[in-house]
């Protein structure tokens, strides 16, 4: 390492910074630490977010601790009175188990600038909703030669076999459920229509994946060729040159709203604040919604475009009207009893 | 450093070389085991309410026991399977040249070498409807439509068998080297035949082997989350899957804690049935 002046009059400088306003330091004790998921929403954050938050906040230091939701609780649960996290990312169900057990802080809506300009559904009080999550139909376009319109679709004999879904343990799992319930006539609270359904599909089951993730290696490897699936992954697939396409049913595209926290107790609650800030922007979700990352924004002032405005909506209008958004703290109620269920029911 | 203590005994060793590990042990395996007791026996989530509820819950819920059945069941037959592969290979291992050993210990190490997560996605692509295995059969003309092997209970066992095949094919090359070559001969000269020489001579002198590897190979089995899921899918619910189901998704920590506690004892009560099996086997060899 070489000394040069400059770099010895910074930290001299930094050093002296740092004893005459001691509240500095203590603040500085830990960097921000911002539980992003793990894969490519890692990737996309670290490439995107991280940078817009550092140029708006002089380079505060932060860093990303990728995690599943349900390890983001324990950690948290585990220390709440000094948490070792201060951002939190939830899917919706594990984002309800954190409201409940008193983890989060409420958002400060009104010292936020972009709160208002999010679009209804994404404006949640106890922690807003930075980007969807949204779930469709996905097939093989080599071996589907027309294209499925509808969830129905997947019970035709064609695809005897064919048909791939994830159990309960996941979001994607579980809301495709309810979805498949509230199409026979059920909902969030009744969803005996769904498993009704479920066991008329089993002949053209092929496969109950363990996770989401699962669903991607059987459409690599030929097992199934048709399947509920999330947007982002598909992107993911379909870059990697897998023949993959993904289509919005009819009956409307499956929306999760992914939540951002303020963990309670935060030693680093503005600068977790500033970090939430600047994932609200416009900016941020404008270049989030550009490939590669393709995430669906939030923002009503985002201009939809490129591959999100050709499969799901060309702008916030039509993204409410073909977006279904379920209601989870139903679903959460009685999700555990549907799990036992479908680990009873489901044998194929 | 004057002369030792004339009643020290030079066969015994202190404890306290042990001791690091012992605490090591006591810090991060006995202390969170405990943990894990305490909480199985709350009735609610929240660890409030004491009660044997989850035990109950567990043990009175057939879909619970025949989790628990299933679990044990696909342990033995991935067991019987690498013996009855293993035994042949640790047999040829006794009887070939050095060059040949070492060959041979090489193709058993080998899966050691590479991830279980690598192992377990080469058999998605073996057994897939595409795979290997299928596209073989299909340009054999002997098969019309693809098998369905992937999600199989039969996919589990073959490949949790290769996966865990070195757990079994290791402790039986040293239990056969030990074997000393004269009794096979002594024995053939007596008039045996080559069958009655190994179920007389061979098998009964290497039960400590197969004992040993028997319950390595069970162990690892039925706790091999990753193979278990991939290679079963969702449908088929394991211990190791029932377990994560629990306590991830639905966060009801004081029933997957009576989940790993129960799972815990049957485990110990099958390698128990072992050891039993293996100290009368000691008999036996030396009868």
């Amino acid at each position: 390492m070489i000394l040069n002046r400059r770099s010895l009059m910074t930290t001299a400088l930094t050093l002296g910074a740092m004893k005459a306003f001691p509240g500095l330091s203590f603040a500085q004790a830990r960097p921000l630490v911002f539980a992003t998921f793990t894969g490519s929403w890692e990737e996309a954050h670290k490439a995107v977010l991280v940078p817009a938050f550092r140029k708006a906040n002089a380079d505060a230091a932060m860093v990303l601790d990728p995690m599943l939701s349900v390890d983001q609780i324990a950690k948290v649960n585990a220390a709440k009175a000094n948490p070792p996290i201060d951002v939190m990312l939830h899917d919706p169900g594990p984002a309800l188990v954190a409201i409940g057990q008193d983890l989060v802080e409420p958002y400060p809506v009104e010292k936020s600038a972009y709160y208002k300009d999010l679009i209804s559904e994404a404006q949640e009080p106890m922690g807003p909703s930075p980007f969807f999550q949204v779930v469709g139909l996905t097939y093989n376009p080599e071996a589907v030669k027309t294209p499925p319109t509808s969830w129905a679709d997947l019970w035709k004999p064609e695809f005897k076999g064919r048909v791939g879904i994830t159990n309960l343990n996941s979001t994607l799992g579980t809301g495709w459920l309810v979805e498949i319930a509230k199409m026979r006539g059920g909902s969030e609270a009744n969803v005996d229509p769904g498993f009704k359904a479920l066991e008329e599909l089993k002949p053209n089951l092929s496969a109950v994946a363990a996770n989401p993730g699962a669903l991607a290696t059987l459409f690599q490897q030929g097992q199934i060729d048709i399947s509920p699936g999330n947007f982002n992954a598909i992107q993911i697939l379909k870059a990697r040159g897998v023949p993959v396409e993904f289509v919005a049913p009819k009956e409307g595209a499956i929306a999760f709203k992914t939540t951002i926290h303020i963990v309670k107790n935060s030693p680093n609650r503005e600068l977790a604040f500033k970090l939430i800030e600047a994932a609200l922007t416009a900016e941020v979700q404008t270049t989030l919604m550009n490939p590669p990352y393709l995430i669906v924004p939030t923002n009503s002032k985002v201009a939809m475009g490129g591959e999100i405005a050709r499969v799901l909506a060309k702008d916030t209008a039509e993204l409410k009207q073909k977006f279904v958004f379920q209601d989870w703290k139903k679903i959460n109620e009685q999700r555990s009893a549907w799990i036992e269920r479908f680990n009873r029911e489901i044998k194929i | 450093m004057g002369t030792a203590p004339a009643s020290r005994d030079v066969t015994s060793y202190g404890m306290g070389l042990a001791a690091p590990l012992a605490l090591f042990f006591l810090v991060f395996f006995v202390a969170p085991l405990l943990q894990l007791l305490w909480l199985s026996l709350h009735n609610d989530t929240a660890g409030l309410h004491w009660g044997l509820g989850q035990y109950l819950h567990f043990l009175t819920d057939p879909f619970s026991l025949s989790v628990l059945g299933s679990t044990l069941l696909l342990g033995a037959e991935v067991t019987l399977v690498c013996l009855v592969l293993g035994f042949p290979i640790a047999w040829l291992y006794q009887r070939v040249g050095p060059r040949l050993q070492t060959i041979i210990i090489l193709i058993v190490l080998l899966p050691l070498l590479t991830s279980v997560v690598v192992r377990t996605f080469a058999w998605i692509v073996i057994l897939g409807r595409q795979g290997i295995i299928n596209a073989t059969l299909q340009s054999l003309g002997i098969i019309d439509t693809p098998l369905r092997l992937l999600y199989t209970q039969f996919g589990v066992v073959i490949a949790l068998a290769q996966v865990q095949m070195p757990l079994m094919t290791l402790p039986l090359i040293t239990a056969l080297g030990r074997i000393d070559p004269n009794l096979d001969d002594a024995s053939c000269s007596l008039g045996a035949g080559s069958w009655r020489t190994f179920f007389r001579i061979v098998l009964p002198l290497s039960l400590p082997g197969v004992i040993a590897g028997c319950t390595l190979t069970y162990a690892a089995a039925i706790t091999a989350f990753i193979t278990q899921s991939l290679i079963g899918g969702g449908q088929m619910l394991f211990m190791p899957m029932y377990l994560y189901q629990q306590a991830s998704t639905l966060q009801n920590w004081p029933f997957a804690s009576a989940i790993s506690i129960i799972f815990l004892l049957a485990v110990l009560a099958v390698v128990s049935v072992f050891t039993t099996l293996g100290r009368l086997s000691r008999g036996y060899g030396g009868a």
